[in-house]
């Protein structure tokens, strides 16, 4: 039992990264202009599928197709930001528009890609080095969950050390803070919106490759539980707080994985409850998060 | 002439705040603007600041239309603008918030001697700058809105209710910085409910009540009017 859970912990830990990086473009679009991005899952699934078809389609290089996958989820999400989500802050539109324009988009991309692709699930393309087992007192450790875990520490910590000290990443706090009074002390809030967008989809990107690695599918409705799942560890760490957003993946991931483990087998269909009890929690007991949000806390669930 | 409005006529939406302003701030001045509550005053520094837009009549800055402008480039050009109600980050420390008021400053040596001499103007910013801004009472809240506008080098300080909320014996002291900031050659435009108070600092000032200028003059004219008496200061 306890090599069990021990062995699940592990794939936790990699599964923990893929919600902590997803999370991060959540958080900080939700700081900085207010709304849930529904799209970010699509933005991840498109992430996916470029690897995909540049490896396995296309016969590209895994690497180039990684590099071309982080490439076309940040254009995704750059284009998101220009045609979806700026027209709607430019003509100030009522948050209701924005959602329903966000909801517009990340159903539109996802049926677009099944329109080409159907829905079926298909192999990601896994190289063969990252294959390689460690067998260490027992458990299993694969050489791709030891890569995606250092990745996601290195990135997250290069991104912490951005918004703690960068002129940009001030200037991001005080847009998710109060964007208003942020455009008097001469922030420019487009900048920073894009600045966002172009972080979290990368992010996105790269949480899809994580998620290729170790899950060894895609298919266009790949990205809906984990942006859900990702967007509850965002609340859990604090909206706006970018390294809320990473504890609370690993937290969600490594929970989800011991709620698993502790129920009898005949339960763990109910395994995507968890999160959904989780966020009851949240808001009933610390609706502002773990950590310190960077927002106003009365404007979170306005 | 540093700063001019000519029949600026503004307001939300389709309600209408603003009528025909005209006002001027010369190169050094301190100008008050006074009036009741929703008499117009911080709607007139909004429209100043880019915030909103004139819908007729125009706003100039050193000599050129600022029409269209964001509020970020006004900072630029050297208009800052203190909000009402302080509106400091409180998720960032009193440092940040000081530094991030010189956003638009490149020359790092010169952000570095700004926060300096606004350490020396407001000394208490200094032992507390690396609390977070939420931990600051009313006052020093005041004063750090304050040293924030000020860090952008603003050749004109807009400054809205700066005695409101804080403690009287503060109020005091956040005065007389305001005199010392203006010798030190940025003009202000003032918005105070406390007449006196603003009238004791002020070069000139307008009286604004309902959306139009009623009364312009200098300090002690206005001190001496007797709708100024009667209305603002309580003296029958």
């Amino acid at each position: 039992m306890g090599l069990y859970i021990a062995q699940q912990l592990i794939n936790a830990v990699s599964y923990g990264s893929i919600l902590g990086l997803l999370a991060v473009g959540y958080t900080m679009i939700y700081g900085i202009l207010g709304l849930i991005n529904f799209a970010h899952g699509e933005v991840f699934m498109i992430g996916a599928f470029v690897c995909y078809l540049a490896s396995s389609v296309y016969s590209m290089s895994w690497i180039s197709g990684a590099v071309l996958a982080l490439i076309v989820s940040t254009a995704v999400g750059l284009l998101l930001e220009r045609y979806v989500y700026r027209p709607n802050t430019e003509k100030k539109a009522p948050l209701l528009t924005v959602f329903i324009a966000s909801f517009a988009a990340s159903i539109g991309l996802r049926h677009i890609m099944m329109m080409f692709y159907t829905d079926k699930r298909r192999a990601f393309p896994i190289p063969q080095v990252f294959e390689k087992m460690f067998l260490v007192g027992g458990v299993a450790i694969g050489l791709r969950d030891i890569v995606v875990f250092i990745v996601t520490i290195v990135i997250m910590s290069v991104l912490a050390y951005f918004i703690r000290y960068s002129k940009m990443g001030m200037g991001m706090r005080a847009v998710s803070y109060d964007k208003r009074t942020a455009e008097l002390v001469g922030v420019n809030s487009s900048k920073v919106t894009i600045a966002a967008f172009i972080i979290g989809s990368a992010l996105a990107g790269l949480s899809a490759l994580a998620y290729g690695l170790s899950f060894g599918i895609v298919n266009p409705s790949m990205g809906i539980a984990p942006g859900l799942t990702a967007f509850i560890a965002a609340v859990l760490g604090g909206i706006g707080n970018v390294s809320g957003a990473m504890i609370g993946g690993f937290i969600i991931g490594i929970g989800e994985v011991l709620f698993v483990a502790l129920l009898p087998a005949s339960l763990s269909p109910l395994r995507p409850l968890f999160v959904w009890i989780l966020l009851f929690v949240i808001l009933f007991t610390k609706p502002s998060g773990l950590f310190k949000p960077n927002v106003k806390f009365e404007e979170i669930w306005e | 002439m540093l700063l001019e409005l000519d029949s600026v006529t503004t307001g939300y939406g389709k309600a209408q705040v603003l009528k025909d302003i005209c006002l001027h701030v010369y190169q050094g001045e301190i100008v008050a603007l006074l009036g009741a509550n929703g008499a117009g005053k911080s709607t007139t520094l909004r429209c100043i600041a880019g915030v909103i837009q004139p819908w007729e009549g125009s706003v100039k800055f050193s000599g050129v239309d600022t029409r269209g402008l964001p509020p970020y480039t006004l900072v630029s050009k050297g208009i800052s603008y203190c909000p009402e109600g302080r509106d400091v980050f409180a998720n960032l420390t009193v440092l940040e918030n000081l530094k991030i008021g010189a956003y638009l400053v490149d020359d790092v040596e010169q952000s570095e001697a700004r926060l300096e001499w606004i350490y020396d103007l407001f000394p208490r910013l200094k032992e507390r700058r690396k609390q977070s801004a939420a931990s600051l009472s009313g006052g020093e809240q005041q004063m750090l809105a304050i040293g924030r506008s000020l860090m952008a080098n603003p050749k004109l300080l807009m400054l809205d209710e700066p005695s409101l909320g804080v403690a009287p014996i503060l109020v005091e002291a956040i005065y007389s910085k305001i005199e010392e900031i203006n010798a030190s050659g940025t003009s202000i435009l003032l918005v105070e409910q406390n007449v006196n108070l603003a009238l004791e600092v002020a070069n000139r000032a307008y009286v604004l009540e309902k959306g139009e200028i009623s009364l312009e003059g200098t300090g002690a004219e206005l001190r001496d009017n007797e709708h100024v008496k009667a209305s603002y200061l309580g003296i029958a």
